[in-house]
């Protein structure tokens, strides 16, 4: 019985660690305004972040932003989409960079804005910033939201 | 009387109305005045705000071009120290520099790159002077583990030509020790396919049904003929595909053909399969190796592991189960390794392990043996 508490408690410690995602800001998604894409999934989105889709429909080479590792934001898109910590999946990368089989990694900037005007000059770009940052802006395209 | 009274009376109160209500009026004018400045005030505010921020990301992208321009030659790495116990008959006790492996890559043009990796390992002490040509006073070895040149003129394929890593099941691509819980390798790793190949290979990767299909194809010197001693004949050739299946889920097919130095025509399969779903993470490879000497009778070697990793916060657990046969026609020389890890992640590129390891032999002439292994391990580069 003694033996039977104990299980379940480790087993519920390990679940409570395990699952310390926090929701925060909504985020958007953003592409150049001449992608002919206007909305994307999920499932299209985590296949993007890990280049199970390399170029968009129209043959177009996708160039990946996301933010640094630091920052709150990115894991709580990787928590969502890649369903793993930021700095989970930045090892992963880090693996397949240090061994250069990475086909086509995402490349991490310090800020938002330079995200934006990034995708706002580069056709196949993608990446995601705070919804609050585009709200408006004129020179992308926002393909989903969610929080 | 009563009526000019009244009249006097509206009079003097219409004036008093007016008297108090004149200076009330002008302060709602200057009221109305302030706020309208103040509304002027916020708006240049703003776009001031709007022009700093742009200032800072012109600042950041100068910055980000200029890093880019300055690195003449990315360096990255890791290494490695450790100290291992055993109780392995004729084996010692020791503290050792297990790796220091430099990677050297360079985007010599858009579309053309040079990467190597160059390693040293067991710190090797090489002098000048040919004091410790004795490989026992060597005590390591100084290693070109990948030197290729690299042709890249889309993400979809490349093509390397030099040394590089034989693509063949997941271990033998994806081992280095800041990334893996285990600072010993699988048994069969190495065993039966090389390590490295030295040759052309090419890489492509396809859509199919919706997700990727990775393959690679090449044609090498063959394991036992490194640089100099090629005498272009025997290549080796082999293939390896990779699907991702779904999200998390890979698997896929190696193969390797050559005929060796020993005249031993060597055919290598293997399978391997990936389930990466946090926190959990299993792989498990099967290799098999059909050796056909010109002179002698046939036989295979073989092996199969199967490793489980969990990760909570900064730790991850590992346990791994391990079997290489190395001549499947001797019944007596299968050996079996159960493998436990703990790893502590102090940072993104500072690992702490402590791994147990127990061996265990079919043939009773063989004494089992344990090994336990604490390391630290640093991966040089940023995340």
């Amino acid at each position: 019985m003694r033996f039977k508490k104990a299980v379940c408690f480790i087993l519920a410690a390990l679940f409570i660690f395990a699952s310390t995602g926090k929701a925060g800001e909504v985020i958007a998604v953003i592409v150049n305004k001449a992608n002919p894409i206007n909305s994307i999934s999920e499932g299209e989105l985590k296949k993007i972040y890990t280049n199970n889709i390399l170029s968009w429909s129209d043959g177009t080479a996708i160039i990946i932003y996301e933010l640094s590792v630091q920052d709150p934001l990115r894991n709580i898109f990787s928590q969502r989409i890649l369903e793993k910590e930021a700095e989970k999946a930045a090892e992963e990368w880090a693996h397949l960079k240090l061994t250069n089989q990475a086909k086509n990694p995402p490349l991490a900037m310090k800020s938002e804005a330079l995200i934006i005007r990034k995708i706002s000059r580069e056709k196949g770009a993608i990446g995601y910033v705070s919804l609050a940052s585009v709200r408006g802006s004129q020179q992308i395209k926002i393909v989903s939201t969610f929080e | 009387m009563a009526v000019l009274f009244r009249v006097l009376s509206v009079f003097l109160l219409v004036m008093t109305v007016f008297m108090f209500s004149k200076p009330a009026l002008a302060e709602e004018d200057r009221l109305d005045r302030i706020e309208k400045e103040l509304g002027e005030i916020r708006k240049e505010n703003n776009e001031l705000k709007l022009r700093l921020k742009e200032i800072e990301t012109d600042d950041e992208e100068v910055r980000h071009n200029l890093q880019k321009l300055s690195s003449l030659v990315e360096v990255s790495g890791y290494a490695d120290a450790e100290f291992y116990f055993t109780d392995q008959e004729n084996e010692n006790n020791k503290f050792r520099i297990r790796h220091l492996s430099l990677f050297f890559s360079k985007d010599i043009q858009k579309e053309w790159k040079l990467f190597s990796e160059i390693e040293y390992e067991d710190a090797p002490l090489i002098e000048s002077r040919h004091t410790t040509d004795i490989s026992d006073k060597v005590q390591g070895k100084l290693f070109v583990e990948q030197m290729y040149i690299e042709y890249h003129p889309q993400v979809k394929w490349d093509m390397r030509l030099g040394r590089f890593l034989t693509p063949a099941g997941i271990w033998n691509i994806y081992h280095y020790p800041p990334f893996v819980p285990t600072q010993e390798r699988p048994l069969m790793v190495r065993k039966i396919f090389p390590q490295v190949c030295d040759g052309i290979q090419l890489r492509n990767s396809f859509t199919l049904n919706d997700s990727i299909l990775d393959t690679h194809l090449y044609i090498a010197n063959g394991s036992g003929n490194p640089g100099r001693l090629d005498r272009n004949e025997n290549k080796g050739i082999g293939a390896r595909v990779n699907a991702d299946i779904i999200y998390g889920l890979s698997a896929g097919a190696s193969y390797y053909r050559e005929k060796d130095n020993q005249n031993i025509n060597a055919d290598s399969y293997g399978v391997h399969l990936l389930f990466n779903h946090a926190p959990f993470k299993f792989q498990t490879e099967y290799q098999f190796r059909h050796n056909a000497p010109e002179s002698a009778r046939s036989f295979n070697d073989k092996g199969l592991y199967a490793q489980l990793t969990y990760d909570i916060a900064k730790w991850t657990f590992a346990g791994r189960w391990d079997w290489y046969d190395s001549n499947d026609t001797d019944s007596k020389n299968d050996l079996f390794r159960y493998t436990g890890a703990v790893n502590y992640h102090f940072a993104h590129n500072v690992v702490g392990k402590v791994e147990y390891n127990r061996n265990e032999f079919d043939d009773p002439a063989v004494k089992d043996y344990n090994e336990v292994i604490l390391a630290i391990v640093v991966a040089i580069g940023d995340l």
